[in-house]
């Protein structure tokens, strides 16, 4: 830079000699140069300078060849520069030739891809084609796979259904029956839409493999089943799940509970046997048959026995069907239960026959029959009535009911036949009062029985029908040889005692009637026979017979026979004698009543019918029609008073 | 598998004996139910109770006899002693008929002792507690007539259900007991007890391993 400088002013000041002649060049060459200030030129102080490192010396020669020198200095300077550059050119030059061939070489590339790509055009063309294929082809198999995973069954699901070979059952059984079952009703969704053959067939598959499931679940369940006669039946879920599926097979269903219910019937039968003949363990409790002795407590052994095993079966039914819908299973287990306690007939029967038949008695019987009658209505809240059970319990009930007026029966039919004759005492006989005590026994016997009152009515009715009316006939037979008098207060006692046992129990009421009626027409008939008794005795019966009948036809009363003052009068002071003490001619029978009371009425009436007669007869002897002479001293006592003596 | 109501290991029999009128009937419907019966009905003959409990993780099934107190079926009731494992003998606490409610107690433990196994476990209990004001039978005269005769006892109220459930379940935990020390033969009959021999699963899985040698012949 300085050396240019330097050249510039060389230039300039040569120029300016070279202008001097025009327009005095040197002035203006001088003013310049005044002009110039050096101080801010900074070139000019550069050159300056570096001038100043050569020139070193300033001398003449110097300055003269100070011009040269500077012209040499700047040529060196610019052959280094030349130099420097020219290496630069190198190397661009050889940059721009590898940029060319890099350049050629690209080109050349390109062109091969373009040939490439024209190659490659049809394949990718292709690929892409392909590709869009696959991937519907994907879709189509995630479509079939979702629909064979739906309408399918699974390798392991087909191994679980087709089971061993020794027939257990697998824990997944159940969940693969569901599917063939969920799988089979999809298939009509299938049929509604266009893929019907597919639906067919699936079905139709999917129906096979149900029917062999379920006949293999049959099979095994059948066996499980036919397993379930100990004491304590194990009921598993498995079974009851089992059972569950089986409904929608009713016959296999069915099946099923009838081998459950022969299994348990089995059961029941075997321990109903060891409870009557081994009892429990060391003999405790005892073997219900070591009470057979006592009737009435074998039989409610036995019954209560099988009350409580009834009850226990219907809840190992209901635990066996927990899962079944409640319609089918209250269905069932009525009928499995029926089937099941269905055994135990045949040896209960085989029992109560024998203790109905070894004849305990009528009171015993009877006992039984309500005992039977309760274990009926017990069992029958457990049992429905058509139990073959509670059939064996009502045919035993009805066996001992009838086996029990059999013997009441018998009894009366012995009364009938062997009549035995009245006591000296008109009393009652023994045969009446120990059929009396029998009456007392059974009627009582109801009482601590467990029978609903209800029941009672009917039993009475036909026990008293059974047994009051033979007495009855016993009495009127036992009677019928005796005098008028004796019979009728045999009659009234026997009928008194009857009646007196009957009044203490219920729904008598009827026959207390009907007895109370015999003993009245009893007690009349003792009653005009003590009447009569007494008019004979004081001899008025004959004026008394006459009196009634006398008509006034027949002239007056004392001109008839036996009817004179004077034969009235004997009679009058005979009857005042009775006056007198009128127990005296009391008949024997009748103070022989056992009745007080009775004594007291046939006394009472029989003294009426006296004083009636007394009136007819007085009023007839004090009739003036029937001229009487001193009537009034004839029968010197007015009826009133004779009302007051018998009172 | 779910634990359903009808899974379980034992089957104890109980009944429960007592006066008229004391509240049997009351007592097992508040055991079972869960709720106070106000107005119950005489018991006919006997009635009939379940309830699954659980003693030492063991399912069991307690299957209760209600027999009537009425003297006339005395002899019906008797016949549902047989093969009781637990006696359940209620007095009411507020009748106190002079010293009679022992003699009705007594008998009542004698026809328990008689007609049931020697294993029977006999509980006393003392109904209507919630009647404090009314009681006639104070705690320690029972007390005392319990230990005498080796019954267990509780006090216990139907109405509040009170002691309802311990007194059950402590008559079961005690026949639990005897069956583990051995003094209860379970495989006698009429024991009282049934035993399930496993439960349901375990049946299972015993036969399976059986069916699959069976398989590999």
């Amino acid at each position: 830079m300085a050396d240019r400088e330097v050249a510039d002013v060389m230039t300039t000041s040569s120029s300016s000699s070279s202008g001097s002649a025009t327009n005095n060049p040197l002035s203006r060459k001088l003013n310049k140069i005044l002009e110039t200030r050096l101080d801010s030129d900074k070139e000019m102080l550069e050159a300056l300078k570096s001038l100043s490192t050569f020139f070193t010396s300033n001398n003449i020669r110097t300055r003269r060849n100070l011009r040269s020198d500077i012209e040499r200095r700047s040529l060196l300077i610019n052959e280094e520069f030349v130099d420097c550059f020219k290496v630069a050119k190198e190397q661009l030059d050889s940059i721009c030739e590898d940029v060319q061939a890099m350049n050629e070489c690209c080109l050349d590339m390109t062109s091969r891809l373009k040939t490439a790509k024209d190659q490659t055009h049809d394949l990718i063309s292709q690929t892409t084609q392909l590709q869009t294929e696959s991937q519907k082809l994907q879709m189509r198999a995630q479509v079939t796979d979702v629909f064979l995973s739906k309408f399918q069954l699974k390798q392991e699901e087909v191994q679980i259904l087709r089971g061993t070979r020794d027939g257990s059952l697998h824990p997944g059984f159940f969940k693969a029956l569901a599917r063939v079952k969920q799988i089979h009703t999809d298939c009509k969704v299938l049929l509604r839409t266009n893929q019907q053959t597919a639906g067919l067939e699936i079905m139709e598959a999917m129906a096979l493999q149900q029917e062999s499931a379920y006949e293999r679940l049959y099979r095994w369940t059948q066996n499980e089943c036919r397993m379930l006669s100990g004491d304590t039946p194990d009921i598993n879920n498995q079974l009851c799940l089992a059972l569950e599926s089986l409904q929608d097979r009713p016959v296999l269903f069915r099946y099923s509970l009838d081998e459950f219910g022969t299994a348990r019937r089995t059961a029941i039968v075997r321990s109903f046997i060891d409870a009557l003949t081994r009892g429990g363990p060391g003999g405790t409790p005892r073997p219900i048959e070591l009470h057979s002795h006592d009737p009435l407590r074998y039989s409610g052994d036995i019954l209560a026995w099988l009350h409580q095993s009834a009850a226990s079966e219907k809840e190992h039914i209901q635990a066996l069907l927990k899962h079944c819908a409640a319609t089918s299973a209250d269905e069932n287990i009525h009928d499995v239960l029926s089937h099941i306690t269905d055994g135990v007939c045949r040896p209960l029967k085989v029992r109560l026959e024998q203790v109905v038949v070894s004849e305990p008695g009528p009171v015993l019987l009877y006992k039984l029959t309500n005992l039977l009658k309760f274990y009926h209505v017990t069992i029958g809240n457990i049992l429905l009535s058509n139990s073959s059970l509670l059939n064996t319990i009502d045919e035993m009930q009805t066996l001992c009911l009838k086996m029990f007026f059999n013997t009441l029966n018998y009894n009366a039919g012995k009364l009938l036949e062997k009549v035995e004759l009245p006591p000296g005492d008109l009393g009652t006989t023994s045969s009446l009062s120990n059929t009396l005590q029998l009456v007392q026994d059974i009627l009582s016997s109801h009482d601590s029985s467990v029978i609903a009152i209800d029941a009672r009515k009917q039993d009475f009715t036909q026990i008293l029908n059974c047994v009051i009316d033979p007495l009855i006939q016993m009495c009127s037979v036992s009677a019928s040889r005796l005098p008028t008098v004796d019979m009728a207060t045999y009659m009234i006692n026997c009928l008194y005692q009857i009646q007196n046992t009957l009044a203490l129990y219920e729904y008598t009421d009827q026959r207390l009637e009907m007895l109370n009626a015999q003993i009245d027409a009893h007690v009349d008939t003792l009653v005009s026979e003590q009447a009569s008794f007494i008019l004979t005795r004081t001899g008025l019966s004959h004026a008394y017979g006459i009196v009634q009948q006398h008509q006034s036809a027949q002239g007056p009363l004392s001109s008839l026979h036996g009817m004179d003052a004077v034969s009235m009068k004997a009679a009058m002071s005979k009857f005042d004698s009775y006056l007198a003490s009128p127990d005296s001619l009391t008949m024997t029978q009748c103070s022989l009543l056992l009745s007080a009371k009775q004594r007291e009425t046939v006394k009472r009436r029989s003294s009426e019918l006296i004083i009636a007669a007394y009136q007819l007869i007085f009023s007839a002897i004090m009739d003036v029609q029937n001229k009487y002479a001193e009537s009034n001293g004839i029968v010197p006592r007015t009826p009133d008073q004779v009302i007051k003596l018998l009172s | 598998m779910a634990a359903g109501p009808y899974n379980y290991s034992y089957i104890f029999k109980y009944i429960i004996i007592g006066d008229m009128g004391v509240g049997k009937s009351c007592l097992l419907h508040q055991f079972t139910e869960k709720k106070f019966m106000a107005d119950c009905p005489h018991t006919i003959g006997v009635e009939f109770g379940t309830r699954i409990i659980e003693v030492a993780g063991q399912k069991i099934k307690l299957q209760i006899w209600d027999t009537a107190g009425q003297e006339r079926f005395r002899a019906v009731t008797r016949s549902y002693y047989r093969g009781a494992a637990g006696a359940l003998m209620v007095y009411d606490i507020t009748t106190f008929i002079v010293r009679s409610t022992y003699n009705h107690l007594s008998s009542w433990l004698t026809d328990a002792r008689n007609l049931t196994n020697p294993n029977t476990v006999i509980f006393l209990i003392g109904n209507k507690s919630d009647l404090e004001a009314q009681r006639d039978v104070t705690y320690e005269e029972a007390k005392q007539f319990a230990d005498e005769n080796g019954l267990m006892f509780l006090e216990c109220s139907a109405k509040t259900g009170e002691n309802v459930e311990e007194a059950f379940l402590d008559t079961a935990k005690k026949i639990y007991q005897n069956i583990q020390d051995g003094s209860l033969d379970l495989n006698a009959a009429e024991s009282g007890v049934q035993h399930k021999p496993t439960t349901p699963r375990n049946t299972l899985s015993n036969d399976q391993p059986q069916s699959k040698d069976g398989c590999a012949c």
